[in-house]
């Protein structure tokens, strides 16, 4: 075993304990919660569980309180989808391919969303939105959720539309195209990557935003991360992993779904000019 | 010409649904919270609210912690991020293949469930604790303290930061890097003289991230974090929530925003040059 160490050098094993240590950062906590939601019994200090069962599943299914969280916030995140679509590629679209007065401020207006930190925005929105009356209301979740979302709605579609090469919408009017008609078959299909990325990233932040709806939605808008917080501290912790796996989920089959669009690039141009 | 002020007025009118929820939605609050929270408690306007900042021992302990923290974690994140987006983009291996298929999974897994994750495995009597008891390793306290925020800030914080990271590396061409090797450069050098020249940007963006996102957090200082002193997200919170001082929760908030408004207005300064530069 040995001389096979020393074969590879000490860098090579330096690296590989660096990279393994880095994995298992990442990892260990999300491992950790789906071996206790399958756990009957788990003993200090074992290091598995004693007994396998799954209890916790059917005790958390039990709670109504939980399966009412899961339809609203799937509402909730498609409501802010849809309407974050309706509202951000029209946008997008002016900012890639017109020219009009003040486009670059209206640009970089956007970046005030990520100008300011999440929590203190959130205390001054809840100060409007209590003056407003828009405390506790579907409406209030909806726009205290578009916060997050609005910068990268636009922007990572206005670089995917900007990427679409003008040279290929010319010639599709050239060859008698109506303007819509090179939209719909040129435009839009090569952009969609990007607004699919934009868009599955809008559901799952909306689907996972937990602090804004706390401070705004609360006591009758309870999503899924708000059940999740009263889970932490009144459940044992295995109803919590099992739960973390029922709002998890989702994530992970979008992500599968989505994998050959998702790269860097793409998600960083939400963030940066590029 | 017609035809310029045709696509104008379209163009306005395309941008301006998501510009006026901009107003309302972030505009229209900061303004409104600034107002609010120089009313003073008899009525009229001063600075009270922020005075009170400062005179009370709790509250001054609740800034200085969340600096300290602030500090420690982006100091950590840039750090790691950056040996990271290097390592993946100029190593191969198949565990570097693996990170790179995997790293950015953790941007998607919702911050609660990450939170509570971390708890379980890190807690008293968590997975780690019993993984090392037999090699006779016994854990510090690490959640409901100070070492337990900077840990969450780093699982969310990192992989975000690698991406930047690694999408300003993969812009730099490899024969500007070939071509500094063939006159001679060291690894080093070529790290000092064209690597980090040509992605400091990005970096400074990625600090601004990190930066504010630990400073306004909430999820994992108010799950993980001790009771006192405590992360500024999570005495506005309460300050805001449980005690209803409105007031002085405005404050707060407004004092977070001064604490990155010199960070926050470079991010924005050095986009809009990046983008005149490219228009």
């Amino acid at each position: 075993m040995l001389w096979y160490f020393r074969g590879i050098g000490k860098r090579k094993i330096v690296e590989f304990v660096l990279l393994a240590a880095f994995i298992l950062f990442f990892a260990g906590p999300l491992l950790n919660l789906v071996v206790l939601a399958f756990s009957g019994q788990w003993a200090y200090p074992d290091l598995l569980p004693n007994q396998w069962s799954l209890r916790w599943w059917r005790f958390v299914f039990q709670q109504d309180d939980v399966v009412q969280s899961i339809g609203l916030s799937f509402l909730i995140a498609s409501i802010v989808t849809v309407l974050s679509i309706v509202i951000c590629i029209p946008a997008a679209y002016a900012f890639a391919r017109l020219r009009f007065p003040f486009k670059r401020m209206f640009l970089f207006s956007f970046l005030l969303t990520h100008a300011f930190p999440k929590m203190g925005l959130y205390v001054s929105i809840a100060v409007l939105f209590y003056k407003l009356g828009l405390m506790d209301t579907l409406l209030g979740v909806i726009l205290i959720h578009m916060i997050n979302v609005l910068m990268f709605m636009t922007w990572i579609p206005t670089a995917s539309f900007r990427s679409v090469h003008a040279a290929q919408e010319e010639s599709a009017r050239d060859v008698g195209a109506s303007p819509f008609r090179v939209f719909r078959s040129i435009t839009l299909p090569m952009a969609m990557p990007g607004i699919l990325v934009a868009s599955i990233f809008t559901f799952l932040n909306s689907l996972d935003e937990a602090q804004g709806t706390f401070l705004v939605g609360m006591p009758n808008y309870k999503t899924m991360p708000i059940i999740m917080y009263s889970i932490i501290t009144d459940f044992p912790s295995s109803a919590g992993a099992v739960f973390s796996i029922i709002l998890t989920a989702p994530t992970i089959l979008l992500l599968l779904l989505s994998q050959r669009f998702v790269s860097a690039d793409v998600m960083s141009s939400g963030f940066q000019v590029k | 010409m017609i035809k310029g002020r045709k696509e104008a007025v379209l163009g306005l009118i395309m941008v301006s649904p998501a510009f006026l929820l901009l107003l309302i939605i972030v505009v229209l609050p900061i303004v409104q919270t600034f107002v609010v929270s120089l009313h003073s408690e008899d009525g009229g306007y001063d600075l009270s609210r922020y005075a009170f900042l400062f005179t009370d021992r709790l509250m001054r302990m609740n800034i200085v912690f969340t600096l300290k923290v602030t500090v420690i974690s982006s100091l950590l994140v840039l750090l790691v991020s950056y040996a990271m987006a290097l390592f993946m983009s100029f190593s191969s291996g198949k565990l570097v293949d693996l990170i790179r298929k995997t790293y950015m999974i953790p941007l998607f897994i919702p911050g609660v469930i990450a939170t509570y994750g971390l708890i379980n495995l890190l807690g008293n009597h968590g997975w780690l604790s019993r993984m090392l008891l037999p090699l006779g390793i016994a854990l510090p306290r690490l959640i409901f303290d100070e070492k337990g925020i900077v840990i969450a800030n780093l699982w969310f914080n990192i992989p975000f930061t690698t991406m930047l990271l690694t999408s300003a590396l993969a812009g730099i061409p490899a024969s500007v890097i070939e071509s500094a090797k063939d006159i001679g450069a060291g690894r080093l050098s070529v790290f000092l003289r064209v690597i980090f020249p040509l992605s400091y940007k990005t970096f400074l963006v990625a600090l601004t991230f990190v930066f504010m996102s630990v400073i306004g957090s909430f999820t994992a200082p108010y799950l993980l974090g001790p009771n006192s002193p405590q992360m500024l997200g999570v005495s506005m919170q309460q300050v805001f929530g449980i005690f209803r001082e409105q007031e002085q929760a405005a404050a707060m908030a407004v004092f977070t925003f001064l604490l990155c408004s010199v960070l926050g207005y470079f991010y924005i300064r050095s986009m809009a040059k990046d983008e005149a530069a490219r228009m």
